[in-house]
């Protein structure tokens, strides 16, 4: 075990690694009597196959029904009884759960999280309920929800080969057709202790705590390596557009641009890109198309770090006489300008600061802590790399967010997903 | 110079090692200073005592427009300049309007703290209104309602309101609506903020690695020469309970392959006595992932995703309301469960075993509704601005803990429904009507009647 502290960091962090494989960091902090734990599963809708799309979602579910010492539904019964709360998240690339306690409940919750990843029961039963919950959460994210059909179609459209192309939640016709079977070897495969990571911060002392975590998850078996992913994906030859139509009152846009995955060095420059274009009251997005040229009512740039090449993406929701076609080419123009005349010195430092800003927010509870370190590590390689973040995000110039613009803001890369209102059908 | 910390009283210890530093700048706003924890950012949170409940006859929203309108330009700096003396250093500014109070809430680095007070100090002083920004904000509000009717959980929540508190102040949504919206001018926001702003009905916290003597000249300096306002917010009556107990409301949308069901019916005022017998029901009905309402309607029917219920109390009186949605077909399924279980909970209220529990829960989960600087913040300003009383922190989970079954069975017993709720149903009225008529009587609004 290896305490660990930076200069510009205000709390040490604890490595350790059990035999099984189990990766365990651990971040005290004696502010207040609470504890938050953070389990990182390296899975995610990418390491699906056509027909059972949404496993890794449903089996997010199936997580809370039940294991060999705490049956179904205990899980969060004895969490609640002792003053925690729980819950967890499933996205493309990883599988995240999460609890945060009073600090006295600590060991009872290495319990429970160590029964589930040991001894998970999976039986019809509980698939069947589950299955219909999930079926009301995609009915209430994405069918009756204009930006998740939109967010859909744009995944569809941008990727053909590589598992990006199927929503986390997974097609209905597939979420129906997930059988035990599946569950069961994707529990084997990817709910390994050596598949995992445990991010521990708040009110504890570290050796302590390291000792209940090798008693409770010591003897859990290390599993299989997790299957390779292969990236078929191939090129795109020129830009790509679908329509929606849908009863709605105004037109929506979504642009996406074929991005580098996270590891990439563009990855950060990207980062500030996005805060110049698009983050903030003053941001050039904002100013242009609704302060300026009024056409939208709200623009939101997303650049969200994928394991594998991902997206940068304009949301653009317009105003209801606003003509999309009209709304893209200012969108374009601005890109435009970035990629010809390049950022201003100020933009940039601007854009730093605010990462910054973000990155200190994050790190003010347990659980943005462990859930905001965890995250690096997983997408970086390393929590430290997060902890640099700032000195990394120093090194980026305008002349290196203008190199970024001119290569990933290329109109050959985009797609492009319009939502056009029209009248309802009952 | 040293004005501020002369006027600095001595610290108040509020408990679990927190000390309140508290003044008064010459001009008479109340500012309340915390110091506490490492991470540079600081907190600061400016509340004042009127809301949406002050809106002006046909002017639904103006709380909430007049406080967007702030960043969009002072007597000093138009919106550009404020957007980025504000966004440079990498600080956030909020704006927001309540049913009781606006609040301007900023988030800082450390560092710049005295250049965001000087910002702030000037957004709530001295606000211009230009002509061309107020045309912006409208043009973009009056979009924005078009681009809500894509939203069922949100034409829910807006029917709700303006059912259950129809002809009272509390009776619409903070944005107002299309028509109302549609009427404001530049004279309207004006005149709300000369009505209603001034350091009188207003309270100023600070929250985080700072020192208070320091913040106190900062403040001293940045807000030194405001003054006036009126002596409290506005008064509101008490509501008449639920208008329209009993009734079904279906905001028709008929393209939808899922309905939201809201249930809803009287409570008490915000930081009534009641509120921790309450508490430890409501947790137990419809709080967290084991409450009853859960286990009903997802756990044994896979009827929802979700389903919750709570407490929303202002200063004149509160409702207690049940959300959830489900496909078509099972809305009225999922109501007959949801009235089932409120009605066994009116009856018999909580189990002991589920007190207890609902205590552990409630008295666990406490501290984390203060862990950042941004939310103690909004606690104190809420401890301020309802009376909730200095020991609050500190009492709290003493207070729920002490909470007996009796006084749970009788907070069921009153706000578990006794008169049947008020119901809103978004979805598809022409195959909603079968399944709902045996809840009430049933009215069909459009999506247009609520915004």
């Amino acid at each position: 075990m290896s305490p660990r502290r930076k200069t510009d960091l205000l709390f040490p962090v604890h490595e350790a690694q059990l035999s099984n494989g189990l990766r365990v960091r651990m971040v005290p902090d004696h502010d207040a009597p609470v504890v938050s734990l953070y389990t990182f599963f390296q899975v995610g809708s990418r390491n699906e196959r056509p027909g059972i799309t949404g496993i890794s979602h449903l089996f997010e579910h199936m997580m809370f029904n039940g294991a060999a010492k705490y049956g179904p539904k205990e899980f969060d019964e004895v969490l609640e009884s002792n003053g925690g709360r729980s819950n967890a998240y499933t996205t493309h690339d990883v599988t995240v759960y999460y609890e945060d306690f009073a600090a006295d409940a600590l060991d009872t919750v290495l319990d429970l999280e160590s029964d589930r990843m040991r001894s998970l029961t999976i039986d019809d039963r509980s698939l069947r309920s589950e299955r219909e919950v999930v079926k009301e959460e995609r009915r209430l994210r994405v069918d009756n929800e204009p930006a998740g059909l939109m967010d859909e179609a744009l995944h569809a459209l941008v990727y053909q080969a590589h598992p990006y192309r199927w929503p986390v939640i997974g097609w209905m016709a597939d979420i129906e057709a997930i059988r035990r079977q599946d569950c069961e070897a994707y529990f084997r495969t990817f709910y390994a202790p050596n598949n995992a990571t445990l991010w521990v911060a708040g009110d504890f002392d570290p050796a302590r705590l390291l000792g209940r975590i090798r008693k409770a998850y010591g003897d859990i078996r290390k599993g299989p390596p997790a299957p390779a992913i292969v990236d078929a994906e191939p090129g795109q030859r020129g830009e790509r557009r679908a329509e929606l139509r849908h009863p709605s009152r105004a037109p929506s846009l979504v642009i996406a641009y074929r991005g580098p995955k996270v590891t990439d060095p563009d990855t950060l420059t990207l980062d500030v890109l996005q805060f110049i274009l698009g983050v903030g009251e003053g941001s050039r997005l904002q100013r242009a198309l609704v302060y300026g040229k009024r056409l939208a009512v709200n623009v939101g740039v997303d650049w969200s770090w994928r394991r594998d090449p991902g997206v940068f993406a304009f949301h653009l929701e317009l105003q209801p006489d606003a003509d999309p076609r009209a709304a893209e080419d200012a969108l374009y123009a601005e890109l435009r300008r970035v990629a010809e005349q390049g950022v201003e010195p100020r933009e940039v430092e601007k854009a730093r600061n605010n990462l910054r800003a973000h990155l200190l927010r994050e790190f003010t509870s347990n659980s943005g802590r462990a859930h905001g370190l965890g995250s690096y590590e997983l997408f970086l390689g390393s929590w430290k790399h997060g902890l640099g973040l700032p000195e990394a995000y120093g090194r980026i110039d305008a002349a290196m967010v203008q190199a970024a613009a001119r290569r990933w803001l290329d109109a050959s890369q985009r797609s492009v997903v319009t939502l056009i209102p029209e009248e309802a059908r009952s | 110079m040293t004005a501020a910390k002369q006027r600095t009283t001595p610290a108040v210890d509020v408990g679990r090692g927190l000390r309140l530093h508290r003044f008064q700048t010459p001009g008479g706003l109340p500012v309340t200073v915390a110091q506490r924890g490492r991470i540079p950012l600081v907190a600061v949170r400016l509340v004042l005592a009127s809301g949406a409940a002050g809106d002006p006859a046909g002017k639904d929203g103006l709380a909430d427009f007049t406080m967007r309108l702030l960043r969009r330009g002072t007597a000093h700096r138009d919106a550009h300049a404020l957007d980025e003396a504000i966004e440079f250093v990498g600080a956030s500014l909020g704006l927001f309007a309540g049913e009781d109070q606006v609040a301007v809430a900023l988030t800082t680095p450390a560092e710049h703290l005295p250049a965001m007070l000087e910002v702030l100090s000037e957004l709530v002083r001295v606000p211009s209104f230009p002509e061309e920004e107020v045309r912006t904000e409208r043009e973009r509000s009056l979009g924005q309602f078009a681009n809500d009717v894509d939203d069922p959980s949100l034409l829910a929540d807006r029917a709700l309101l303006r059912t259950a508190w129809a002809g009272h102040p509390y009776g619409h949504d903070v944005s107002g609506t299309r028509a109302s919206v549609s009427s404001f001018g530049r004279e309207d926001a004006r005149r709300f903020h000369a009505t209603h702003f001034g350091p009188r009905p207003a309270q100023l916290f600070v929250v985080g690695a700072v020192d208070p003597d320091a913040v106190g000249r900062q403040i001293e300096s940045a807000f030194g020469p405001w003054a006036g306002g009126p002596d409290h917010g506005v008064e509101v009556p008490p509501p008449a309970g639920v208008a329209r107990s009993g009734t079904v409301v279906v905001v028709d949308r008929p393209e939808q392959t899922q309905s939201q069901v809201r249930l809803t019916g009287p409570a008490y005022r915000r930081g009534a006595p009641v509120q921790f017998a309450a508490q430890v029901v409501n947790v137990t009905l419809g709080a967290g992932f084991t409450s009853r309402l859960v286990r009903e309607v997802r756990v044994k029917r896979g009827l929802s995703y979700g389903v919750g219920s709570s407490f929303d109390t202002l200063r004149a009186g509160g409702l207690f309301s049940i959300s959830s949605f489900t496909k078509v077909e099972t809305t009225g399924q999922l109501l007959s469960v949801i009235r089932q279980e409120t009605e066994r909970m009116r009856e018999r209220g909580p189990t002991q075993a589920e007190v207890e529990k609902a205590q552990r829960y409630l008295a666990g989960l406490f501290p984390l509704r203060t862990e950042t600087n941004e939310s103690l913040a909004a606690v104190l300003a809420d401890m301020a601005l309802y009376g909730l009383g200095d020991d609050w922190l500190d009492r709290y989970r003493d207070r729920v803990r002490a909470v007996t079954r009796a006084e749970t069975r009788d907070a069921a017993a009153r706000y578990c429904y006794p008169e049947a709720p008020l119901t809103v149903v978004v979805g598809p009225a022409e195959r909603l009507r079968p399944q709902l008529e045996r809840f009430g009587p049933v009215e069909i609004l459009s999506a247009d009647d609520v915004l």
